[in-house]
């Protein structure tokens, strides 16, 4: 798809910001994400092209200014949701059980 | 942006729904980070680079199928199963990017960089590579031909950097510092021979 | 999912894990030294032709042999096997006449993406 993700050549996104002596993973929550998504394509239930797709498909704004592990994040529910792996609503009901513990 | 708190909360929602309906265990989690932070990186991709700069049978190998010799040298992992080095030299100066998402050679270099995954280097390195270049410092002859690598299906590209002069006869460990993961890339050569 | 991940699944993944060639028999439509042109395709399903490179014409490199498509594996279309090649396109080619003429952009490209020039 012609989307903003087939980006070379484009101009416009200013000059390339590099970090000196970058860890890995700047916080806990990063390798996290980045183990779950390769979890869940180890389990089979979605590929590598249809993750990268997920992606592909996010609004343009959204896929620019989103961090790069929240977007694999964002893929990997995505994606188990819709392979049926687990429900929204599931999702949803377990994020405000934490959000409430963690208020 | 969303805070860290807030992600680091969406992260466990998922792990916690995952853990629950038995899909995965928690060592495997833990596995999987490790590997990243800890065993893969670019100082495998370093031990290939020195070990083509010292032995030539060895770098034909590695230039003719680099899968094979990367086996050779016990680096088969993930995201280097189907490889591809490239050799730098006067007359040649090679750069890879992934325009399309991240694609890179976690086998020899581990995780990219944030700024290779960025929207500034994804979109000129392959339109613009001696702009990006010189970004980085690195000068280039006006003769010599730049050769940008979009590693946009199944292979994986590195960089094999000119060893640099004088450095004939060091040994392994003080090649293995001269080699940066900036310098497997493309974006930089590798370091200078320290000064005697 | 069809496995729970153990730590074992995981370390047995990140050895000798998923290569994306096939081993079948698939002929070749180009060859080594052919011209070639991307096709000017915008499928609004994945692929992984970037918009760049369409219409340009370029010189096949290297036969990769036969490998897995992406575009088809995004959609659960299958692997459809076909052989992927490296592509030469000079700089002017795909960037116009205001970068040096001896510069180049090497991509690889499936069978599908090309067609004779």
């Amino acid at each position: 798809m012609n989307s903003i993700h087939d980006m070379g050549g484009m101009h416009g996104y200013g000059p390339i910001v590099r970090e000196e002596d970058e860890p890995v993973f700047h916080h806990e929550w990063e390798g996290k994400a980045l183990a779950l998504a390769r979890i869940a394509l180890a389990g089979g239930h979605f590929n590598l092209d249809e993750f990268r797709h997920v992606q592909e498909r996010m609004p343009p704004a959204h896929y620019l200014t989103i961090r790069y592990y929240e977007r694999w994040l964002e893929g990997t529910v995505a994606m188990l949701v819709e392979k049926g792996v687990i429900t929204a609503e599931e999702y949803a009901a377990r994020l405000a059980e934490l959000s409430g513990e963690a208020s | 942006m969303t805070s860290d708190e807030d992600v680091a909360l969406r992260v466990r929602a998922l792990e916690s729904l995952l853990l629950e309906k038995g899909l995965v265990e928690s060592p495997a989690i833990d596995e999987i980070i490790d590997l990243f932070e800890n065993r893969m990186g670019p100082q495998n991709g370093a031990r290939v680079i020195v070990r083509a700069w010292t032995d030539p049978d060895f770098k034909a190998r590695l230039l003719a199928n680099a899968s094979d010799a990367i086996v050779e040298m016990g680096y088969d992992a993930v995201q280097g199963e189907d490889m591809v080095v490239v050799e730098n030299t006067r007359a040649v100066h090679n750069l890879v990017v992934c325009t399309l998402c991240s694609c890179f050679p976690w086998a020899t270099l581990g995780l990219p960089p944030v700024w290779y995954k960025s929207a500034p280097y994804r979109s000129r390195a392959a339109s613009d590579p001696r702009g990006v270049l010189a970004e980085f410092g690195t000068a280039i002859a006006d003769e010599a031909e730049v050769r940008v690598w979009d590693s946009n299906a199944e292979l994986r590209y590195m960089v094999l950097p000119e060893q640099p002069a004088g450095t004939d006869g060091m040994s392994e460990d003080e090649l293995l510092a001269l080699v940066t993961r900036d310098s497997m890339i493309g974006v930089t050569r590798a370091l200078e021979a320290p000064a005697p | 999912m069809s496995r729970v991940i153990t730590r074992e699944v995981v370390q047995g993944l990140y050895k000798h894990t998923g290569t994306a060639r096939v081993d079948v028999d698939v002929a070749a439509s180009f060859k080594v030294g052919d011209t070639i042109r991307a096709r000017n395709i915008n499928p609004t399903g994945h692929t992984r032709l970037p918009r760049y490179i369409r219409g340009k014409q370029g010189q096949v490199a290297v036969d990769h042999g036969v490998f897995q498509f992406a575009d088809s594996l995004a959609h659960s279309s299958g692997k459809q096997p076909q052989h992927l090649y490296s592509v030469r396109f000079t700089a002017r080619e795909i960037w116009g006449a205001d970068v040096p003429a001896q510069d180049s952009l090497y991509i690889d490209l499936w069978d599908d993406y090309l067609e004779s020039a």
